[in-house]
């Protein structure tokens, strides 16, 4: 364990041309792998909060029925 | 900062980084179908006591 390349004297055996190169790729992957999870947790947050406040998941729905029963007496 | 692959072996780092992901995801997922309020599938309510016979004896 950690002797260095012969080829390129690195710990991992890469180059610096190759480490440059896998990196581009990685941190092309890494930034769409968090931008898809950003999205998704907006999506999911959108769908059911999980953050509850001090009155419980009740208040959040208490909220949600308010506001439908006076948007149905405006609009029938 | 590329020069952490000097270091670390891509191949190695990738495995083990899959590996942790895919490991999070499935719990993260498991525990949220446990969970009432976040089960995708069964919807709220669907661990709800159903009705309960009673039956005495004698």
């Amino acid at each position: 364990m950690s002797e260095r390349d012969a080829r390129t004297g690195s710990l991992s055996g890469l180059t610096e041309a190759e480490a440059k190169e896998f990196h581009r790729v990685f941190m092309g992957s890494f930034i769409l792998f968090t931008l898809i999870a950003i999205v998704a947790h907006i999506l999911v947050w959108m769908w059911r909060p999980w953050l509850p406040g001090p009155g419980g998941y009740a208040e959040l729905q208490d909220g949600i029925q308010m506001a439908s029963l006076t948007a149905s007496a405006f609009f029938g | 900062m590329w020069r952490i692959w000097l270091l670390f072996d891509p191949r190695r780092v990738l495995i083990g980084l899959f590996v942790f992901l895919f490991t999070l995801a499935l719990l993260i997922h498991f525990i949220l179908l446990s969970t009432d309020r976040f089960n995708w599938i069964e919807g709220p309510g669907a661990n709800a006591p159903t009705a309960q016979i009673e039956q005495s004896l004698g």
